[in-house]
């Protein structure tokens, strides 16, 4: 038998189909990209007999009720733009130097050597307490947690080639009280505002030290997890704590 | 005398569009791999508030490390004034199950029987450990805050403790 040509396939059509394939998800595609504001929630406890007394002066309070009326630290306002102006306030007012007259949270300065005892010190504590027999596996745990934390701390204050490390008082945070009623619209205004003083605060202190924005070096991180950029996170983290507190409305 | 051959005239040549699939299929690749598909269509109205520094989810979206939950009033008008009238304005929506807020919010653990089951519908690697699997609440503008803080309480009990509120980013819808 003679061999035959094997006839050419027409892909004229070829571009056609996917064309259409093109053009579908053209369509379906939604370029919207989803932005939130991430917040954690409390772990459930059992009840504390002895609540901790937060000084007034580390309370940050934004309440709203159920007019979608503000009260800031205890004074009205109008203005839902004028919050995070004051957030920065409450962060900076004694930043400098601490000035036990007002109304703002203190400062403590913590040096290299401070820092070192006190990681020798809680070491030796977290390897006590492993030591002790029927130690309570959660004591260890946050034995070793405060251990961390110290080593935490040394590696910022070495970043910051300053010899003091100036830290907020562990009591200052913010807290958000609103009511049932209040229009979610109000709320969320309330976390863009929050979020919108704490990356202004870092956003500045991130290009004083390291010369890029806040936001960059972020965005940089959730690329690729550079030790590096963990730890500039993590000063400026330490620099500007966001402690937030939600209160659940009881009416 | 020249060395070129001129043309005589005739009909142009006729371009070559062979390649011409090759280079639809690129941009059509580029399209299927950049888009992220909608978990669902929300039978909810959602006009989400705005907001400025906020957190781009996208990259939880991409390791599936987020859950999303809608709070509106019903698109279906009979439904709203049907629930409208029994004092439930907004209702929450999760997947494709439309929950009517204090009912069944209220009285059983919707919420945490709907988060549990999207844990077991994952494998580990993305819902370990559980605290930080993101719950995502689109609520719409005028939603009462305290639904916010029921769902809240429904996720603290099963341990679920990272939330995210969606806004719209400033300027834009």
């Amino acid at each position: 038998m003679a061999k035959r040509d094997i006839p050419e396939v027409n892909a004229g059509s070829m571009a056609d189909i996917a064309f259409l394939l093109l053009i579908f998800f053209l369509v379906t595609t939604t370029m919207d990209k989803d932005q939130a504001y991430i917040r954690n929630i409390p772990k459930k406890i059992e009840l504390v007999d002895d609540p901790v007394i937060v000084e007034e002066r580390n309370i940050f309070a934004i309440q709203a009720n159920s007019q979608n009326q503000l009260m800031v630290r205890g004074s009205l306002m109008n203005d839902p733009d004028e919050i995070s102006e004051r957030i920065i306030e409450f962060y900076r007012e004694n930043e400098k130097s601490n000035n036990v007259k007002n109304d703002f949270p203190m400062y403590s300065r913590i040096s290299m050597p401070e820092i070192n005892a006190l990681i020798n010190k809680t070491t030796t504590e977290a390897e006590e307490v492993e030591n002790t027999p029927n130690a309570l596996p959660d004591i260890i745990d946050f034995k070793w947690r405060q251990v961390a934390e110290w080593e935490k701390k040394k590696t910022a204050l070495e970043m910051l080639e300053t010899d003091k490390l100036a830290e907020i008082s562990v009591q200052a945070h913010i807290r958000i009280e609103v009511q049932k009623a209040t229009e979610y619209e109000l709320f969320a205004k309330i976390q863009s505002e929050v979020e919108q003083a704490i990356s202004e605060l870092r956003d500045d202190a991130a290009m004083k030290i390291f010369n890029e924005s806040y936001k960059s070096i972020k965005n940089r991180l959730a690329m690729d997890k550079g030790v590096e950029d963990r730890e500039k996170i993590q000063l400026l983290k330490i620099l500007y704590p966001a402690r937030i507190i939600e209160v659940t409305p009881k009416r | 005398m020249s060395k070129f051959k001129k043309d005589s005239g005739g009909s142009a040549p006729a371009i070559n569009t062979s390649s011409l699939p090759d280079i639809v299929f690129m941009l059509l690749f580029f399209f299927m791999v950049a888009t992220t598909s909608k978990e669902s269509d929300p039978s909810v109205k959602i006009i989400k508030p705005e907001g400025s520094s906020t957190t781009d989810m996208t990259p939880y979206k991409q390791k599936s490390e987020i859950d999303f939950l809608y709070l509106g009033r019903p698109l279906n008008k009979a439904r709203a004034e049907q629930y409208a009238a029994m004092g439930m304005e907004y209702m929450l929506f999760m997947d494709n199950v439309v929950q009517s807020t204090p009912d069944l919010l209220y009285n059983s653990s919707a919420i945490q029987a709907w988060k549990l089951d999207k844990f077991e519908s994952k494998p580990p690697r993305m819902t370990e450990p559980i605290e930080s699997v993101i719950t995502c609440i689109k609520a719409d503008k005028g939603a009462p805050s305290g639904i916010i803080f029921d769902i809240r309480k429904e996720l603290q009990a099963i341990d679920a403790l990272t939330i995210a509120y969606a806004v719209g980013e400033n300027g834009k819808k």
